[in-house]
């Protein structure tokens, strides 16, 4: 809670900011929320205590590890980003370093104050005035009454809401709200930054300024901790990374290589859908036997694949008559459900001539690719729709959402620019060419 | 859209200056044992009253909440902290005028104000412990949402609702007992200290309770519904509406301090023998009153330590 204002030296580069010591956090599946009334607790321990093997059948309490023996320490300065699948332990770790949870055992030291900027707007009472929820926000925040007068006018002028300072809150559009929310957390000057994009609210503009932010108080010299599911962000921004798998940390690293582990981690989901023949997608003609998607330089499926990289959309499926006709369609949407593309096997749709359009078919197993060149979709997940039939537009097997895919960002198109790709749909590369022309 | 700067050009930082980042307001460097670290042994609970005490403009802020939001929107304003008491004496008065109790039925008028002012004083005293558990026991919960994200003495948020019950007090009390004791027999004032020591005890017995209240009301919801009902039943407990005369009247010593065993009635009598002149309860009473509340006290600052731990997870 100090903020320390003497000058500083060069030996802060090397001390440490956070120290971790073994920690690990313990979740009993099964009694949380079991015991929300009191009673119950109550009667339960009544029973347990005149019969001590009543209960255990049923309310058998599964521990979960969230986090299992972690420790780093992260020195002033150091910009660290963390990353891993969902439910790794990656907002638990930040939960246990800012404090907010405890550890089941280890211990966790911090140097100075720790500051989020995933409670944007944390505290903000709907009834209250700008004016008040800046001071209320600020002191919840941990600043001393003090910091927030000297800083009062350039949170103010940050969150741009100067006209509306003594209109409650409750009056405010959500874009005031937000912008408020981030300029006092933004003015806290926190010894380390804690940055959870995952969980953090507002649109690309504003987690870019937390990207920003992050960028200017690590040049001060402050220890951040940033976790992102952009993985261009982390490589650009942090000095190191560290990969959590499971509740443990797998990696420890420059964030290239930590990146590259996780990549190849992410390759264990396979994305694949397979039926079983009585459960399969049939017409009468044509029975579907699998749709899977992959990498072209990957021969095993896989639900993430990278933008940098072809990306191969298989089909099988087995002609059950012979001399039936087939053709093969899919259309592609992004999560918003935009539609993105739709494609089939046509002639006339197709790069090359695809042997089995328009011709009678024996009976056996097929297998379709389509293949959309690489650098066009967007890093973003995408829903694969698949549609079989003897004549295109006119399907007879129809398979809605049959498969979803995210495309990774591997920064290959991030040289120059390092910000968002968020927004448009796909994410083209384009001929590009400029030349001097004489206009008089 | 923005553009972020590579991060590698830190790391070439030239020693030549260079690249000199601003540092102004960095703070100073700072060695191993500076680290604090979370979750020291605290088995009494002392630790979080130093943590609470050290971030006290926080509890002023949310003092400050409490009553800006009581007023917002309120036509009459703070006036409510009078009328509600007020009211209240008022009803009490006006029941026992028909029903013929107390001083009330003599008719004489300074019975009458002496009344007024017994249950006034009694009134004020219970406002401070039924709006303090009342507003505490929920305060965790309703801020489940900023407890579940930052850290802070959560002891705090509790904290608030007895200050602002405080507020109340303090602001009944200068306005309205002056005003009683005018039309009545007048302040004692060479006894008025126990008045406050009376203040200062309930204050010490809220404290314990709402501690108790607002966490396991934070996992226990329950805690919460029954705390009214409880409420009703404390007030016929306590002398609120009654003089402690109708105690020594009716009850034989042994039930009378076992009656004031309860530290409400116990502050009350004892508030009420200090700035009124009523009868003292028995000492016998006070003093296990005063044991009770500094055992609630205790045990409530070694529970909500513990509390504190899963709060997040559970609340």
């Amino acid at each position: 809670m100090m903020p320390v204002q003497n000058p500083i030296d060069d030996s802060r580069q090397n001390s440490v900011a956070i120290r971790l010591e073994d920690v690990s956090k313990r979740f009993r599946l099964g009694t949380i929320g079991e015991h929300q009334r009191l009673t119950e607790a109550i009667s339960s321990r009544l029973k347990s205590l005149f019969n001590p093997h009543a209960g255990a059948s049923n309310t058998q309490p599964k521990d979960f590890w969230a986090l299992k023996n972690i420790s780093f320490d992260i020195q002033r300065s150091e910009v660290v980003g963390i990353i891993g699948h969902n439910g790794a332990g990656k907002s638990t770790l930040l939960k246990i370093l800012s404090r907010i949870v405890t550890p089941s055992s280890g211990r966790v030291g911090v140097q100075g104050r720790i500051g989020s900027l995933l409670e944007v707007g944390t505290g903000f009472h709907p009834e209250l005035t700008g004016r008040e929820n800046i001071f209320l926000n600020g002191a919840i925040l941990g600043m001393k009454r003090t910091e927030i007068r000297n800083r009062f006018d350039q949170i103010v002028e940050f969150a741009e809401i100067g006209p509306f300072l003594d209109t409650p809150v409750k009056r405010y559009s959500s874009g005031m709200t937000v912008r408020l929310g981030f300029s006092v957390a933004a003015h806290m000057e926190p010894d380390v930054l804690i940055i959870d994009e995952v969980l953090s609210v507002g649109d690309q503009a504003f987690q870019n300024r937390c990207m920003g932010k992050a960028t200017e108080l690590g040049n001060q010299g402050r220890a951040i901790l940033v976790v992102s599911h952009n993985l261009a962000a982390i490589s650009n921004i942090c000095s190191r990374a560290i990969l959590l798998e499971q509740g443990s940390i797998a990696l420890d690293a420059s964030p290239k290589e930590t990146i590259r582990k996780y990549l190849q981690s992410m390759r264990y989901d396979a994305g694949r859908i397979q039926w079983e023949p009585d459960q399969a997608p049939a017409s009468q003609e044509v029975r579907l036997h699998a749709v899977s998607v992959r990498n072209a330089t990957n021969l095993s499926s896989a639900n993430q694949v990278d933008i940098d990289q072809p990306i191969v959309i298989e089909l099988d499926y087995e002609v059950l008559v012979q001399g039936a006709f087939n053709t093969v369609q899919i259309h592609l949407k992004d999560e918003n459900g935009v539609f993105v593309f739709s494609s089939a096997n046509a002639p006339s749709m197709s790069l090359q001539t695809d042997e089995t359009f328009g011709k009678p078919l024996d009976v056996a197993r097929y297998r379709t690719e389509c293949t959309v060149p690489a650098n066009f979709l967007n890093d973003s997940r995408y829903i694969l729709s698949v549609f079989l039939g003897p004549q295109v537009g006119k399907p007879t097997i129809q398979c809605d959402s049959v498969l979803a895919f995210s495309v990774l960002d591997t920064g290959a198109m991030r040289k120059e620019f390092l910000g968002s790709w968020y927004g448009p749909v796909i994410r083209p590369r384009l001929a590009w060419s400029s030349r001097p022309i004489d206009s008089y | 859209m923005v553009r972020v700067r590579r991060r590698s050009a830190r790391q070439r930082e030239p020693k030549d200056g260079l690249f000199t980042v601003n540092r102004a307001t960095s703070a100073k460097a700072p060695k191993e044992q500076d680290l604090r670290f979370y979750g020291q042994p605290d088995p009494l609970g002392l630790r979080q009253l130093k943590e609470a005490w050290d971030s006290r403009e926080l509890l002023l802020s949310f003092f400050q909440r409490d009553l800006l939001i009581r007023y917002r929107q309120v036509f009459v304003g703070v006036l409510w902290v009078l009328i509600q008491p007020l009211l209240g004496t008022l009803i009490f008065l006006l029941l026992f005028y028909f029903m013929g109790a107390q001083g009330t039925a003599s008719g004489s008028t300074t019975a009458f104000w002496k009344d007024a002012s017994v249950i006034l004083l009694g009134m004020l005293l219970w406002q401070l412990v039924n709006n303090s558990l009342r507003d505490a026991t929920g305060s965790l919960v309703n801020y489940r949402h900023v407890i579940t994200k930052i850290y802070f003495p959560r002891m705090l948020l509790p904290l608030s609702s007895l200050l602002c019950a405080l507020f109340d007090l303090a602001v009944g009390g200068v306005l309205l007992i002056p005003l009683a004791a005018w039309f009545g027999e007048g302040v004692h004032w060479s006894t008025s200290w126990a008045g406050l020591l009376a203040v200062i005890w309930l204050a010490l017995f809220c404290f314990g309770a709402i501690l108790w209240l607002s966490s396991l009301n934070a996992q226990y919801r329950d805690v919460g519904y029954v705390l009214p009902f409880l409420m009703q039943i404390g007030m016929f407990l306590s002398p609120v509406v009654y003089g402690f005369e109708r105690i020594e009247s009716s009850l034989s010593y042994f039930w009378q301090v076992v009656y004031c065993t309860n530290p409400v009635a116990s502050c009350i009598g004892l508030a009420r023998w200090g700035l009124l002149g009523s009868p003292l309860p028995p000492i016998l009473g006070l003093v296990l009153a005063a044991l009770l509340t500094l055992s609630l006290v205790v045990s409530s600052l070694v529970w909500f330590q513990r509390s504190d731990q899963w709060m997040a997870d559970r609340i």
